[in-house]
């Protein structure tokens, strides 16, 4: 049976909706939300401990249910990505092996070998994937794109002096998570026109990759167009209003740091510390063998 | 087939944006709405009312949620029935979204009209006839077929993305607003296209628009929306009769209705059900030799 709500595009993106709240997280200063976010990310993509990931996984979630947004959102959107990532994990699961010097292995079949080093690094590789998306659905569904904004454009001040261009750069971040949003109600919107003269895209039915694609073509064309007229329009609004770029201009809303935010900064990198420690010391092997002798 | 003289019947319907999440707007509560067969309902209603939105259940672009949130039973197919092919209810209720110009997709127009014949699995030649038809339907001299689509003017556009939905042959033509945004050329031609179109036996049609005059000129009856229920349904003239509610919500009269109802307030006599510039002159000239007389 066909999905009831067969064409919203919009919901499908869980990244990029801000619900508004105003908990603990919505008042956070963007910029420690954005100095905790790069870390996250680099710490998770150079992690190797399942059990800090599994716990950093853990407190996201927490993070999500205590800021009172929508947990269930990020994890359908999540849940969307996971056939990709089991994909990929296959992927690592039988290449990995043959890499290691040592192979623990745990099963074999003709050129096909599973061992625990294989299982283990397709396992990081869903979380770290896990954990990165819940980190930035918890970051957008807490951070205005304004603050963002604001953020971006305070960290990189002080590169300013260097010539780096930090308002074009936070505008153009800004503007782009704007246009989300609007291409994905501009693709729902003519995929309904297509839709009402006969086309077919395989709502709520199986059908190949390729064919699919084929179907989606016809929506491009136009939502590419109109993505350039948006921008023609932007510019013009922009200019009528005297824009002339970062040079001189001041600042409606100025960030500044609380108690609250250099605690947040504080409690943030000591977990992302932890993870990065857990995984230089590879905590893993050292609890593993602690169960061991337990048991 | 239960009530042949039924074109679209939605009883009872409900819905509502993002359900079960913290953004969850209702946006139908409990909307009745008939349209028979060769008839023209107007929908008028503010910005928001849920218009949209029950225009895209006519033709099953949004389907009724289940048990309990309403029907929709299109020429005698509910679309609450999984087991229906949609495309059969898309071909015979045509939906034209607002600015339909912005949707036109193809490089040549004759292929953009195509498009729907072509997905309904036609022969080269009847989509060719088709084409041809609704070209000549909406105005378009056949040749225009080879134009390149952004070449072509504004009321050009439009007109041929109305051609794209009448080239489907749909019994049922659903309007969002077919005249915002065109000139006054542009929208009295397109009046003058509608017409012609429902003047065929069995078509009906279902116009929203925020000009009065579309709505007095076309429908049969109105439905008033507001905040996604039926305020008011009626003829078109009783509609239009109760200004003060309708200016309440922020909506209007025609042109012709405001005149006659100042002419009645200075103690003329005025015929009930004047609502089209054409009415409205009769009705002056019938004055005007009471006068002489």
């Amino acid at each position: 049976m066909a999905g009831r709500s067969d064409f919203t595009v919009s919901i499908k993106l869980g990244i990029g909706q801000y619900v508004a709240t105003n908990s603990f997280f919505h008042r956070i200063d963007p910029r420690v939300k954005i100095v905790i976010g790069v870390l996250l990310i680099g710490a998770a993509v150079s992690g190797n401990s399942l059990l800090g990931l599994g716990l950093i996984f853990f407190l996201i979630w927490c993070g999500l249910l205590v800021s009172r947004v929508q947990a269930r959102l990020a994890f359908i959107t999540l849940g969307k990505m996971l056939p990709y990532l089991v994909f990929l994990a296959l992927i690592q699961i039988f290449t990995v092996p043959r890499f290691h010097e040592s192979p623990n292995v745990l099963w074999q079949w003709r050129i096909l070998i599973v061992t625990g080093q294989g299982l283990i690094s397709g396992s990081l590789l869903i979380l770290r994937f896990s954990v990165i998306m819940l980190g930035l659905s918890l970051f957008s569904y807490t951070t205005t794109t304004t603050q963002l904004l604001h953020g971006i454009e305070h960290l990189l001040r002080p590169l300013q002096r260097l010539r780096f261009p930090a308002h074009e750069l936070a505008l153009v971040v800004n503007i782009s998570l704007r246009f989300i949003p609007i291409l994905a109600e501009e693709a729902e919107k003519l995929m309904k026109a297509q839709a009402s003269r006969g086309a077919d895209f395989g709502i709520g039915r199986r059908m190949g990759f390729i064919k699919r694609m084929r179907r989606m073509f016809p929506l491009f064309i136009p939502l590419f167009v109109q993505s350039l007229k948006h921008a023609y329009r932007l510019v013009e609004a922009m200019e009528a209003r005297c824009y002339t770029g970062g040079r001189g201009r001041t600042n409606l809303i100025n960030l500044r740091a609380e108690r609250r935010d250099y605690i947040a900064l504080v409690v943030g990198i000591i977990i992302i510390g932890g993870l990065v420690t857990a995984g230089l010391f590879n905590i893993d092997a050292f609890v593993w063998r602690i169960f061991n002798t337990r048991v | 087939m239960a009530g042949s003289g039924v074109a679209i019947d939605v009883k009872r319907l409900f819905h509502a944006y993002f359900p079960g999440t913290a953004m969850e707007v209702p946006s139908l509560k409990g909307v009745d709405l008939r349209i028979e067969r060769e008839e023209t309902i107007g929908i008028i209603g503010p910005a928001g009312s849920g218009k949209s939105t029950l225009l895209q259940h006519m033709n099953g672009l949004i389907r009724p949620r289940g048990a309990g949130y309403g029907d929709v039973v299109v020429l005698g197919l509910n679309l609450s029935d999984p087991s229906i092919d949609m495309r059969t209810v898309r071909q015979k209720v045509a939906l034209l979204f607002q600015n339909p110009e912005d949707q036109l997709f193809e490089r040549y127009v004759g292929d953009d009209i195509a498009f729907g014949p072509r997905n309904l699995g036609l022969s080269k030649a009847e989509v060719r006839e088709r084409v041809q038809y609704a070209m000549d339907m909406v105005g378009l001299p056949f040749s225009f077929k080879d134009r390149i689509t952004e070449d072509l003017s504004g009321g050009e556009k439009r007109r041929a993305a109305l051609a794209g939905v009448l080239s489907m042959e749909p019994e049922v033509l659903v309007l969002d607003e077919p005249t915002a945004g065109i000139d006054p050329q542009g929208r009295r031609h397109l009046m003058e296209v509608l017409g012609k179109w429902l003047s065929r036996a069995g078509r009906s049609m279902v116009i929203v628009s925020h000009t009065m005059e579309d709505i007095a000129e076309l429908a049969d009856r109105v439905y008033v929306l507001v905040s996604g229920q039926v305020l008011l349904h009626g003829s078109t003239a009783e509609v239009f009769s109760s200004y003060g509610l309708l200016k309440k919500y922020g909506l209007g009269i025609p042109t012709a209705v405001e005149i006659t109802r100042f002419l009645k307030k200075e103690g003329f006599e005025i015929p009930p059900g004047v609502v089209r510039v054409k009415q409205a002159v009769q009705s002056i000239q019938g004055i005007l030799h009471g006068r002489k007389i």
